[in-house]
């Protein structure tokens, strides 16, 4: 059994302590936010946030979770009201939207550390997240705008 | 792959004998840092600190097996000459540009730990991993990629550029878990071009022996 | 009862609406080129099949039913705003609903060539004002009025003369008593209120919180999940497998054989169930197989190149278009040149990998996924299992991309075979490797071109191309040329350039190909307006100058002078290289100019990319903005990232580590112009891409001198 907080949620896994994070989260507990893209750590669907990290589910296992915080797309805000998602609303930027879980939590975690990026700064922080549609550019704008908010104290526009 | 064990100990019997010749010498100039005698003379659990004694010949020899080590794949692709890691066997940038950051353990959502789990993760391609994954700091680059035997001789004993590191420090990087972890590299990647052991044994003769740079620029 | 009627009440019923409702739908009368809209009275009196169901309840809430799948392109968004404008209704009192997949009721679904809209908008509009104007009808007889002194805004319908008004909710019941209108008179552009606005689109929240439920995320009861062992020759056969140990592992359940569909051949792999993904995938590991690999043994990437270099050289292929002599012309042209351009094979990889559930039960097939093209998958399913249509029901969910890949049965297929064999809801996953490894991918094609250029003119034009025809795929005869190869050409060129001929020289491989984003535009339009740029430096022209003298049409003129106007075509500074290229598919016609310079490293740095669409008459200005961007990214990849090639018959990409995608710091500044115009809708989602590569090659040479025939190349290293 591994003990893991999910979302604020404590869950009991009886699983293989190997399956990875992602599995967990999808098939067991069923929440279905977190994606599958390449399940080597090279597009960046899968991340969760571990305490506060934003990791890749898909090669971290379940044994690394144990006792650990994590928070899914599903967690990051109570009303999808995360300066990130409003910003990724006013932005429009999904297409597909397949890989903007991932987009955006690697952004929250961006913008924590970094209140006012510069697009260089964005490059650096998103270059982790493949999106096929090519939704970058309203990426960046995306993060400025969430940058705004954040600084605002909360939605600005 | 031998294990780790197996290595620490030969190398400890060859160390041993080597102890035996030597004085201890305080060496200025090429060898910039200090060994303090009053420190335990201990690396890691078992291995006496060797004793100093110089041989401009012996320490080039051995520097020129220790710079095929770090300049490959596995020891530079973390020694980047630019704040971005290499990967892969043909040392290309790596893929998602993580950057190094400060403590180089990289920056914002791109920190190594994220992908670089405590140990390998199976298959090809995948992660390698340490609990301890990082490029060195940003204060202290320790560049491999690019850097002559002479420059990388003379950088890497360099407390300016090394970390501070002392004789005795530099000794006991050697069983530093994330150089260690070049010979486990995980699956499909070519391991570096001599065994731990014998690496170890380089290393060490090249600083006991005077840590002299190769000659040239 | 009739059979339709009870297929409307199965219908609605599966799509929770009951009770009274007003529900209009079109349908199309044989040999009728335009659909007719009709009310429940018609599909009650007659067996007609409606399709795009508009339906309105009596709390005047409306749900529309889309009949085309949402993968990124916006249909999501776009069909209801179409649909809200004539209806006059609030776009956020829409409810929209993928449609099931059924060629009968809701005529072609096929989500490609760029056709949601410009295939549907017409029909659309008028479904729209059709119901406006029987709730307007049953508004004017309940107030005994004249239909003419009332008009319909917001969900309600008002008596202009008293200012009374009704909720549509309440007008439903009489309204669905009324019959269709004959005819309806149709806004024109400037009234408005919804299309040609930048709306925001309504399935942009679903995305932000892992809401969207995409195939991968479609759950049944007790569904177990599947992967596939295929054989990595591409369609090889099995020769035997060991599932010992693979049973063995926890969590597996069945491990057993499938033949699944790939056109019109099989191909063979071994299916593991197991109650996760993870155990489906740790007990495929374990599988020992043995493969038969006949057929595919020595395919590479320098034989197909080569081959295709030869045929050039050699054959004259199946003529696609002729006109005047272009042959003699060359022959005895002073001034001409004789280039070859090189366009890889790609792989789609959308990011939500190949995934279907089906449940395979004794009275009905049903399957959820993301699937592009739900009438084939039907089509294909109702043959393989000798099945009755109504029998097999597919259900749309999200795609997580699908750039034509995912109009495709194989993977439906093998989700069916697997239901079948373990009677339980199945979900069939694919792996990314299994998706980049498995095809089928976008043909690399090689083309020639020949041009002659006499006192500054070109006089003279012949294009042969040689690469893999999808359409052979499909069982297309193979005396008969791909016409498929002058794609993305801009017609007016025929008319100005006289003596000009095209030839599809027929070249087989056996890797099965597929439709990828722009289709055949996306090569052809390299070699097209590659040569157009070089011919414009051989006849000593400008290329933006050299092309206005053969795009003489004013929308093409208009289209150039916004390229000319955005970028600053004439005023280039010194270091910074431009070049542009036009093409044309799928209605739609698009300009790129492209902006290079050199970093202080000395790479070269895309600058800024601004393209000019023509697309006609069009309903959401950001969405298409969206996808021009898109479509320039995707291109940007193709061109100058990653490529699928062949060694010993095993395609060398496995993931994105060695199939290397763009990302956000490859991203160049991309300024986007829609014209203006209320010509024929074209589409959106694909004529961005063509001219991107063209445009940037010329650029370097612009700024370098050196010319780029082959793609893809590195920037790195130009």
């Amino acid at each position: 059994m591994t003990n893991i907080t999910v979302n604020g949620k404590q869950h009991q896994i009886d699983a293989d302590p190997n399956m990875p994070l992602l599995w967990v989260i999808r098939d067991i507990i069923g929440l279905t936010g977190t994606k599958y893209g390449c399940g080597v750590a090279q597009c960046g669907a899968c991340v969760v946030h571990l305490n506060g990290e934003a990791v890749r589910s898909c090669v971290t296992k379940l044994s690394r979770v144990q006792a650990q915080q994590v928070v899914t797309i599903e967690g990051l805000s109570a009303n999808n009201d995360h300066p990130v998602q409003l910003a990724w609303n006013e932005e429009q930027v999904p297409q597909c939207g397949y890989c903007h879980s991932g987009q955006i939590m690697s952004a929250a975690v961006l913008l924590r550390e970094n209140p006012n990026p510069n697009d260089a700064d964005i490059d650096a922080g998103m270059a982790g997240n493949i999106c096929r549609c090519g939704t970058y550019q309203r990426i960046r704008k995306a993060i400025h705008s969430a940058a705004e908010m954040q600084r605002k104290g909360g939605a600005s526009k | 792959m031998k294990k780790q064990g197996t290595n620490k100990s030969n190398y400890g019997s060859t160390l041993r004998a080597m102890a035996v010749i030597g004085l201890l010498l305080t060496v200025i100039g090429i060898m910039a840092f200090g060994v303090n005698n009053s420190d335990t003379p201990k690396v890691g659990a078992e291995s006496p600190l060797p004793v100093v004694k110089k041989d401009s010949i012996a320490s080039v020899k051995a520097f020129k097996q220790v710079y095929t080590v770090l300049t490959s794949a596995r020891c530079m692709n973390c020694h980047p000459s630019g704040n971005i890691p290499l990967q892969g066997d043909d040392s290309h940038l790596h893929t998602m540009s993580p950057q190094r950051g400060i403590d180089g353990k990289g920056i914002y959502a791109m920190k190594c730990a994220n992908c670089h789990q405590a140990i390998n993760t199976p298959g090809l391609h995948t992660p390698p991993g340490n609990p301890n994954w990082h490029l060195p700091p940003a204060n202290m680059k320790m560049v491999f990629q690019g850097r002559t035997p002479h420059q990388l001789a003379k950088q890497l004993i360099d407390p300016k550029q090394n970390g501070n590191k002392d004789f005795k420090k530099l000794i006991a990087h050697a069983d530093d878990g994330l150089v260690l972890s070049g010979w486990n590299p995980g699956e499909g990647r070519t391991l570096p071009p001599m065994s731990y052991a014998a690496f170890k044994k380089a290393w060490i003769t090249w600083l006991s022996t005077g840590a002299y740079a190769p000659k040239g620029k | 009862m009739s059979v339709s009627n009870i297929s409307r009440r199965n219908f609605l019923r599966a799509a929770g609406l009951t009770g009274t409702a007003l529900f209009v739908g079109l349908y199309f009368p044989a040999n009728a080129e335009e659909a007719k809209v009709a009310g429940a009275d018609a599909v009650e009196a007659t067996d007609i099949e409606l399709n795009a169901w508009v339906h309105i309840d009596t709390d005047g809430k409306v749900t529309i039913f889309s009949h085309r799948a949402e993968m990124g392109q916006g249909a999501y968004q776009s069909v209801p705003q179409i649909v809200a404008e004539e209806l006059e209704v609030n776009l956020e009192d829409i409810n929209i609903r993928f449609a099931q997949g059924d060629r009968q009721k809701y005529g072609n679904q096929v989500t490609g060539g760029s056709s949601t809209i410009r295939g549907s908008y017409k029909n659309l509009l008028k479904l729209g004002a059709s119901a406006r104007e029987m709730l307007i009808a049953a508004a004017a007889a309940k107030w005994t009025v004249p239909a003419s002194e009332c008009y319909a805004e917001a969900g309600h319908v008002i008596h202009r003369p008293s200012a009374k008004k009704f909720h549509y909710g309440e007008l439903v019941e009489a309204a669905s008593k009324l019959s269709a209108p004959k005819d309806v008179v149709l806004k024109k552009r400037p009234e408005y209120k919804l299309i040609g606005k930048p709306l925001k689109r309504q399935d942009t929240p679903l995305k932000t919180n892992g809401s969207a439920v995409f195939g991968l995320d479609f759950k049944l009861p007790g569904m177990l999940y599947a992967v596939v062992e295929r054989n990595p020759r591409l369609r090889g056969k099995l020769k035997s497998f060991d599932a010992t140990a693979a049973l063995k592992v926890p969590g597996v359940k069945k491990v057993f054989k499938i033949q699944t569909g790939v056109f019109q051949t099989f191909r063979d792999g071994v299916a593991v169930v197991a109650d996760s993904t993870w155990s489906a995938m740790q007990g495929r590991k374990a599988l020992i197989i043995e493969w038969d690999d006949s057929g595919f043994e020595h395919i590479s990437t320098d034989e197909i190149y080569h081959r295709q270099s030869e045929l050039l050289k050699t054959e004259e292929g199946l003529s696609v278009r002729k006109q005047g002599d272009p042959d003699t012309l060359l022959n005895s042209a002073a001034q001409k040149l004789d280039v070859i351009y090189e366009t890889p094979y790609q792989s789609h990889s959308a990011m939500e990998p190949l995934n279907c559930i089906a449940y395979y039960q004794p009275d009905k097939l049903e399957i959820w996924g993301p699937i592009q093209a739900p009438e084939w998958v039907q089509d294909f399913i109702c043959t393989q299992f000798k099945l009755p249509r109504e029998k097999v029901v597919i259900n749309m969910t999200f795609l997580g991309g699908g750039f034509g890949r995912k109009a495709f049965m194989d993977y439906p297929h093998e989700a069916c075979l697997i239901s079948k064999e373990t009677g339980t809801p199945v979900q069939v996953v694919w792996t990314r490797e299994d998706d980049m490894t498995q095809g089928p991918y976008r043909a690399g094609i090689s083309y020639r071109c020949q041009g002659a250029i006499k006192d500054g003119q070109f006089i003279a034009f012949k294009l042969k191309a040689a690469g893999q025809n999808i359409y052979h795929w499909m069982g297309a005869p193979k005396t008969q040329p791909n016409r498929s190869i002058s794609e993305g050409f801009l017609a007016p060129y025929y008319k100005s350039i006289k003596d000009l001929s095209i030839a599809d020289i027929p070249f087989e491989t056996p890797i099965p190909n597929v439709w990828w984003r722009s289709v055949y535009a996306s090569t052809n339009g390299f070699a097209y307006e590659s040569f157009m740029n070089e011919m414009a430096h051989l006849a000593g022209k400008d290329p933006l100058d050299f092309r206005r003298e053969y795009l003489k049409e004013e929308r093409e003129q208009k289209l150039m002078d916004k390229m000319e106007e955005l970028s600053g075509w004439k005023n280039r500074k010194k270091g910074e290289g431009f070049g542009l290229a036009i093409t044309e598919c799928f209605s739609t016609t698009v300009g790129q100019v492209v902006k290079v310079s050199r970093k202080s490293d000395g790479k070269i740095s895309i600058d800024k990319v601004w393209a000019v669409m023509d697309c006609g008459w069009y309903v959401n200005p950001d969405i298409i903005h969206a996808q021009v961007e898109g479509s320039i990214l995707m291109a940007l990849g193709a061109a100058t990232k990653h490529e699928i090639t062949f060694k010993d018959g095993l395609v060398e990409q496995r993931n994105f580590y060695n199939y290397i995608m763009p990302r956000i710091n490859d991203m160049p500044e991309v300024a986007v112009h829609v014209m203006d115009n209320d010509e024929n809708a074209g589409g959106v989602g694909e004529p961005g891409l063509p001219p991107f590569a063209p445009a940037l090659t010329e650029a370097i040479f612009d700024l370098t001198g050196k010319r780029i025939r082959k793609l893809p190349f590195k920037l790195d290293e130009v």
